[in-house]
């Protein structure tokens, strides 16, 4: 017998408006449907009316988080349209904000993480850490969120002797850190044992459901645009894909945690290499006639904006996809024969306050139907045995 | 291999089937086809470029027809399918039987430009609301959102 379980679109533990329908048999979930549009915003038609600056403003509200992303690869859109070159140091600030932006999300899903497995101290500390990326770019740019620092053909604010020694000292402090939540698992085993074999996505599944960023990197897809297609600075730094094998929730905290020391190498190099000059160029009102497709790699993923122009100071047509939308078809299928109690941690954003909501002391048997009134004692006992004959998971091992 | 190799060895593959073929950027490849000949070339892609991630599907309102984009990322280049179809008999093939993470994309098409993909695993809206009427396809360039009068229940005070 099956039953579907509602969740959302709004939930006291979920973060943001959407709704997932599970279905499930027992505690195994046997199918999900995803329903989107509680966040609808119509971007896109409101874009085709505001001009190229304005809209600098309003790609930077699609995300919260990463909100840099969405800037920079429409500006990066728009400079290809209107054929501009932004002088060397204006690109070096740009994607200097966009690697810091990279270790704050990073470092904020690692702590949800932590918090979704039950391991609260991980939570703490990747966001007390988090706290010195948030500084250092309110340092650079003057707010914590949304950072405003792209302008069509360069960045807004220079950088100075003094703030390039903060951001290096506080590189060193975040390196040192996140070496040490490398060495974590060892020390740490219940939470390696928590995530290793939690939604399973083979790498065959990662490639035809077009899954991207560290979910395809973890499943052994060595896919980043940086790499591929790198735009502006990247063919100039020195850094790797970080990518896992392992398929798992295990799998996509190592490919994050990795891509956090790649970034700091980076930062590091761009604040180095900075060179001198000015940092913006300056830009017409309007674009010739044409169209540019920009793909930037967010912190979740490819990012990819198609921009096409009419010759006038507006688009005419500007089309965003972000990478969470990519993931969804991949979702569905990580959160497929997984169980209730992994939601929270598959989907990253759930509290699991989903599963302990429904107690029951009459069980039906999921495929027989027959009910069976037992002991609360009894129930315990039966889900203490089953957690002793969990697959796998007691061999689990610590990559680093 | 590089842009021009791609280039001329889709020309070889596809033959008839390319419609024009430009290279106007660095790792951007555009090619048209024929709505007919999609699932093919989509196919001659997957199997011979590398080409399974389709990044997504764009879609363009030119007055007189639809213009459908698909954006394919292969490890080396992108290539960017366009195919045409003609307003008045908005029908496509769908695509998902060879690319099955494009159903999102597709959803997306029927319910924002009144685009019906034949074949489609999945009919649904995505982002619409469920009370949205019918026939109101809002990313067509004649769509023009009017904001509904404020009824304030029990009138003004």
């Amino acid at each position: 017998m099956s039953f579907e379980i509602p969740i959302g679109p709004q939930h006291p533990a979920l973060k943001e408006p959407i709704s997932l329908r599970m279905t499930v048999e027992g505690e195994v979930i046997t199918g999900v449907d995803i329903r989107l549009g509680y966040n609808h915003r119509g971007v896109e038609k409101v874009a085709e009316e505001k001009n190229w600056t304005q809209n600098i403003y309003l790609a930077e509200r699609i995300c919260g988080i990463c909100s840099h992303s969405h800037a920079t690869c429409f500006v990066q859109g728009v400079e290809k349209l209107m054929e501009l070159a932004p002088p060397k140091r204006g690109l070096y600030i740009r994607y200097l904000v966009s690697e810091l932006e990279r270790v704050h999300s990073h470092l904020l899903w690692l702590g949800v993480a932590g918090h979704e497995a039950g391991f609260d101290s991980f939570f703490m500390y990747t966001w007390r850490d988090r706290e010195i990326v948030m500084d250092l770019l309110e340092m650079i740019s003057g707010n914590r969120v949304h950072y405003a620092i792209n302008t069509i053909g360069g960045v807004r604010r220079d950088l100075d002797e003094g703030q390039k020694a903060t951001i290096l000292e506080g590189v060193a402090t975040l390196r040192k850190r996140s070496e040490y939540y490398f060495r974590i698992g060892a020390t740490e085993p219940s939470f390696v044992a928590r995530i290793a074999g939690v939604g399973m996505l083979s790498k065959e599944q990662a490639l035809s459901l077009c899954a991207t960023g560290p979910v395809a990197k973890a499943s052994g897809v060595a896919r980043d645009v940086r790499k591929e297609d790198p735009y502006a600075v990247y063919d100039e730094l020195d850094f790797e894909v970080a990518t896992a094998d392992t398929c798992d929730v295990l799998g996509r905290v190592v490919v994050r945690v990795k891509e956090l020391l790649e970034s700091y190498k980076m930062i590091e190099q761009m604040i180095k290499n900075l060179p001198d000059g000015d940092i913006a160029c300056k830009a017409p009102r309007k674009a010739k006639p044409g169209e540019a497709v920009s793909r930037y790699e967010a912190p979740r993923g490819e990012n990819i904006h198609y921009i096409k122009s009419n010759g006038s100071d507006k688009p005419e047509r500007l089309k965003v996809r972000a990478p969470t939308l990519g993931n969804y078809p991949a979702t569905v299928e990580m959160l497929r024969n997984g169980f209730i109690a992994d939601i929270p941690l598959i989907f990253a954003a759930i509290d699991p306050c989903i599963c302990c909501a429904e107690r029951t002391v009459t069980l039906i048997g999921a495929r027989n139907g027959q009910e069976s009134v037992v002991r609360m004692s009894d129930l315990r006992q039966q889900a203490l045995a089953r957690a002793k004959n969990a697959p796998v998971k007691g061999n689990a091992v610590w990559p680093f | 291999m590089s842009d021009t190799d791609i280039v001329e060895s889709l020309k070889r593959d596809l033959g008839e089937k390319v419609l024009e073929l430009t290279n106007p950027d660095r790792r951007r490849i555009f090619f048209k086809v024929a709505p007919a000949d999609l699932v093919a070339a989509v196919t001659v892609l997957r199997d011979r470029y590398d080409c399974a991630f389709l990044s997504t599907i764009t879609g363009l309102d030119t007055g007189e027809a639809f213009e459908l984009l698909y954006h394919f990322a292969s490890p080396v280049t992108t290539i960017h399918v366009r195919t045409e179809i003609p307003r008045s008999d908005p029908r496509l093939p769908s695509i998902c039987p060879v690319i099955p993470g494009a159903v999102l994309y597709e959803r997306e098409l029927q319910e924002m430009f009144g685009i019906v993909v034949q074949g489609i695993p999945d009919p649904r809206r995505l982002n619409l609301p469920d009370d949205w009427p019918d026939g109101q396809y809002p990313m067509r360039k004649d769509w023009h959102h009017v904001r509904p009068e404020e009824v304030i229940p029990g009138g003004k005070s």
